[in-house]
């Protein structure tokens, strides 16, 4: 299935969870988010907890902090 | 009238709206005016057997049961797996049962989770409930499964009719929910937003209608988009913490990440047996609150449980060395799960040394990330492409491997010339077919390496896997001096 992480798409396997996602876009921010200093959004600027599971079309942002929420 | 006079109209009549939706999502408390009517509903979602925070949440219901509002407790989902204190327990997801009935939950979606043990388990862990299980969109053959149900009307004070169906996500391509197709075995399943709009019939009649949901945030907004007679959507599956929770088409929709870290709460004013304020906020259970000792003591007998200390297996020595353990836990995973190669990267190998009597305890340990199974299907080609990867990872053998073995050649400088596979009785791994090959779900999200198949998520744990194989009491002898990746340096012999 196809995710987008910071509006890239990432090709993972299905079932996947978001931190399986944001690991396979980024070993520098999968660092980041696992040291704390970012945490993963979805595309309306909710927090997601790391073990979230995750549906194709999806879209997250790896920042580090909130946003402003975001309007599709 | 003419165009001025009903201007002045609208103004008038849109002012009060106006106003209500301005404290929509707020995090001001409604106060009922007379002849209103307060509903609170408390949600959770994803509580994956984190039980902790249990008493906190008792506490809390408490509190505002003995405040006079109509309070409800509904749960959207996956209450199983996450910890071994709950998913260990015999029978398997007591402590949970227990701490819900005792919570007095009025409601639980069915979550893709619950199949976790199987449906015998949920089936026995549904006749015991208190409450409801909730699915508009599983169809159970006749006679089976007798507490599911599609919908469910609650009544509150005042003669008010809370009408709430549960909704369950499946995948596209399997139409099954993300769990291993054995434990769904019998259902079926159908689409969740179709399933939600033949629910609009519940509309009139009802002075309230909610989906309970478990399909994700995402499908969640699709749904108020495309259901706008909603007045609440409680949701989980995603893990999002919506926090205040959000009007999307005027219906209100809430989720409280997971783990049991927030508790949601909805409340609703009600006049004329309309819904004509409404907002959703999280409470912070993370923090120090007051506790429910009554419940506090459940929960610590439930932690209390030797279960972790069970032996699963008595191997005939200490098994000791990343070989040994990588191999035995490729093993499980391709024994158990019916697949022609298993890989584990040393880096999920978290212990050097198992004792003898193999417990619980000793697996976790072993094993403790909630790492998935992940199936690819792949060529040999493309095996010798992510075995090259995970050499060049740290020029050393990194993936331990069960169904074929496997030898990497280099030069003077390590550098990679040749991978070789061999299967069943060495024989070289035949290039015109394919494999289903295993991996903890780590190795495809931090690996790169080609596969034209992306995969799929088992839905099992590779912990899980292993005790499963531990329980049959396998043959443990062959864990020693074990060696099925091999390294042939140029030069050397």
């Amino acid at each position: 299935m196809q995710v987008k992480v910071n509006e890239k798409s990432v090709e993972i396997f299905s079932g996947a969870r978001v931190k399986d996602v944001v690991r396979k876009y980024s070993r520098t921010a999968w660092k980041q988010v696992r040291g704390k200093k970012y945490s993963v959004f979805d595309r309306y600027g909710h927090e997601v907890a790391l073990d979230g599971e995750l549906s194709g079309g999806e879209g997250l942002f790896v920042r580090s902090v909130e946003p402003e929420k975001r309007q599709r | 009238m003419n165009k001025a006079a009903r201007f002045v109209l609208s103004v008038f009549l849109l002012l009060p709206a106006l106003l209500f939706c301005r404290g929509c999502s707020s995090g001001a408390s409604m106060s009922p005016a007379p002849g209103e009517t307060r509903l609170v509903i408390f949600h959770s979602n994803d509580v994956h057997g984190k039980i902790d925070n249990f008493a906190k949440v008792a506490a809390i219901l408490k509190r505002e049961r003995e405040s006079g509002a109509d309070v409800f407790y509904f749960c959207a989902g996956d209450n199983f797996t996450g910890n071994p204190i709950v998913d260990r327990f015999n029978p398997p997801g007591e402590p949970m049962l227990q701490l819900l009935n005792r919570l007095g939950l009025d409601l639980l979606a069915v979550g893709n989770h619950e199949f976790d043990y199987g449906l015998a388990v949920l089936e026995n862990f549904a006749a015991r409930a208190r409450f409801p299980l909730l699915a508009a969109n599983i169809q159970a053959p006749p006679g089976a499964f007798p507490q599911l149900r599609p919908s469910v009307v609650l009544e509150a004070s005042g003669g008010i009719k809370i009408a709430v169906f549960g909704l369950i996500q499946i995948e596209k391509a399997s139409g099954l929910p993300s769990t291993l197709p054995e434990r769904v075995k019998g259902l079926t399943f159908s689409e969740p937003l179709q399933a939600a709009l033949e629910m609009k019939t519940m509309r009139p009649g009802n002075h309230v209608l909610i989906a309970l949901t478990h399909i994700g945030y995402d499908q969640d907004r699709l749904l108020a988009e495309r259901m706008p007679e909603l007045d609440v959507i409680i949701g989980g599956h995603s893990h999002t913490r919506v926090d205040p929770a959000e009007i999307v088409n005027g219906v209100l929709i809430a989720q409280t990440g997971s783990d049991n870290r927030f508790l949601g709460r909805v409340e609703l004013r009600m006049r004329d047996g309309r819904v004509i304020e409404k907002k959703g906020r999280l409470i912070d259970l993370r923090g120090k609150l007051k506790e429910d000792p009554e419940v506090k003591a459940m929960i610590d007998r439930f932690n209390r449980n030797p279960a972790l200390t069970r032996v699963l297996a008595t191997a005939p020595f200490d098994i000791t060395g990343k070989e040994e353990l990588g191999c035995l836990m490729t093993d499980a995973w391709r024994r158990e799960l019916g697949l022609d190669i298993a890989f584990q990267n040393n880096g999920g190998i978290r212990l050097n040394r198992l004792d003898k009597k193999i417990t619980l305890k000793d697996v976790y340990a072993l094993d403790p990330f909630d790492n998935q199974v992940v199936e690819i299907t792949m060529t040999a080609a493309e095996i010798r492409g992510l075995v090259r990867e995970s050499f060049e990872r740290g020029d050393d053998i990194d993936l331990q491997v069960s169904g074929i073995t496997y030898t990497v050649r280099t030069d003077k400088d390590q550098s990679v010339k040749e991978v070789l596979l061999r299967g069943a009785g060495g024989k070289a791994l035949p290039e015109d077919r394919t494999f289903t090959v295993g991996f903890s779900s780590f190795i495809p999200s931090a690996y790169r390496f080609e596969h034209k198949d992306p995969g799929r998520s088992l839905g099992i744990s590779t912990a899980d896997v292993l005790i499963h194989f531990l329980e049959r009491h396998p043959d443990l002898s062959v864990y020693r001096d074990i060696r099925r990746a091999f390294v042939e340096t140029e030069g050397q012999s």
